[in-house]
């Protein structure tokens, strides 16, 4: 196979031992490529010569020891990450303990309203019946206490009046507060009162009419 | 320089087959490979003592050429297991695990050489280092004025010289380490070579 020296680079470019057979084979006919090629394979043995190579036995303990560091902060920071998930855990754990046993209070709270308001209703039905029982012990008296006839039945008039209003005022403070005990206790009594007072106006016209 | 475009068709009229100008595919990681790269991650001091000394002259040899004397050389050796093992974890066997290794070790030289803002150190250390030649006047002169060249030349240029020269990598290998084409570094060591052999005439 022929080639000029133009081909030479390529060649050279291409550098695998069959284009480099191929330009030996040309340079040994021509003297400039010939010269050309000396130096290009001078230059190609010098370098392969340059391969450096020392013995250092220090360097691979560095290195080991190196390694053996950057290994032990890596578990340590997996150790620190570690803790600090625990920690968060454990926070996450208390707060959701403390979230339930709120729930739980406020649950035991509404239940405990519940029970509170029907026991509120329970007393309002028994007052109602009573002050109904009162109402018509009232309407039994009523002519008798628009014109009395005696001066005790006078008192027993105003005394009953002051009772009715004392209740009024008793009911109104009851009204905005259904749950107070205290009130209630002091309502009964007023009726309580009514209804002995009603009993003695009831007794007294008996008597009045019996001595005429 | 010669910056003239590689002729192709004149290298297309030969009567034997076509120039390989094409870049072939790197060399993929094997499944050693990706093994190799977890026991190097997880820190196994075995696998990497055994990666040491298969690739340790290698490595040591080319980090020299790229910084000029022993104590760099190793620097970035040490720097370069330290760095494989922490980016081990990310190895995908995109490239062979060696081609992998270089890589670093090259980027590695590279930060080096900038980071201390400072060429080869021309310093002649021949007597630290063991030549497998007879060694004669002659040759050491030779050997001195080719190393004097290469620290004068670009990193690439002298990295793919170097590479290829003192080292025996293949181009597809160079061209793997290097995230170049195997064309492209033929044409950077045949321009390397020519600019090379007209300084080495003077």
């Amino acid at each position: 196979m022929d080639i000029n020296c133009n081909q030479l680079d390529d060649l050279l470019l291409e550098g695998d031992r069959f284009s480099l057979d191929l330009a030996a084979r040309h340079a040994q006919s021509c003297e400039a490529c010939r010269k050309r090629l000396a130096g290009w394979n001078e230059i190609s043995a010098t370098a392969r010569e340059l391969h450096a190579t020392w013995n250092n036995e220090l360097l691979w303990p560095r290195i080991e020891r190196d390694i053996r560091t950057i290994r032990a902060e890596r578990r340590g920071t997996r150790t620190r990450v570690w803790q600090i998930a625990a920690a968060l855990f454990l926070l996450a754990a208390i707060g959701v303990t403390a979230w339930i046993a709120q729930r739980r209070v406020h649950a035991a709270a509404f239940d405990e309203s519940i029970l509170r308001a029907s026991a509120v209703d329970e007393v309002e039905r028994a007052e109602k019946a009573h002050i109904a029982a009162i109402n018509h012990l009232e309407s039994l008296t009523s002519t008798k206490l628009d014109q009395p006839a005696t001066p005790l039945l006078v008192s027993y008039k105003e005394k009953l009046m002051m009772l009715d209003d004392a209740i009024a005022e008793c009911q109104g403070a009851i009204n905005r507060n259904r749950q107070n005990a205290y009130l209630r206790t002091q309502l009964l009594t007023m009726y309580s009162e009514k209804q002995r007072t009603l009993q003695d106006v009831l007794r007294e016209d008996n008597n009045h009419a019996s001595n005429q | 320089m010669d910056a003239s475009p590689l002729n192709i068709d004149s290298a297309r009229n030969l009567s034997r087959p076509v120039p390989n100008l094409t870049t072939t595919p790197p060399p993929r990681g094997s499944e050693d490979d990706l093994r190799l790269a977890r026991a190097c991650a997880g820190g196994d001091s075995d696998v990497f003592a055994s990666i040491y000394d298969r690739h340790g002259e290698r490595m040591k040899s080319i980090a020299y050429h790229q910084l000029g004397n022993v104590a760099d050389a190793e620097d970035a050796v040490q720097e370069t297991f330290i760095k494989l093992h922490r980016a081990a974890a990310g190895y995908n066997g995109e490239a062979a695990f060696t081609t992998w290794l270089y890589r670093i070790l090259i980027n590695t030289c590279y930060d080096m050489l900038r980071r201390r803002s400072r060429r080869i150190r021309e310093t002649p250390i021949d007597d630290l280092l063991h030549a497998g030649h007879a060694a004669n006047a002659v040759d050491d002169v030779k050997r001195m004025a080719l190393r004097k060249l290469l620290s004068d030349l670009p990193e690439q240029r002298r990295t793919v010289f170097a590479l290829f020269e003192i080292e025996g990598l293949s181009h597809a290998e160079i061209a793997a380490i290097l995230d170049i084409s195997e064309g492209n570094s033929k044409w950077i060591l045949f321009s390397t070579k020519k600019q090379l052999q007209e300084q080495w005439k003077k």
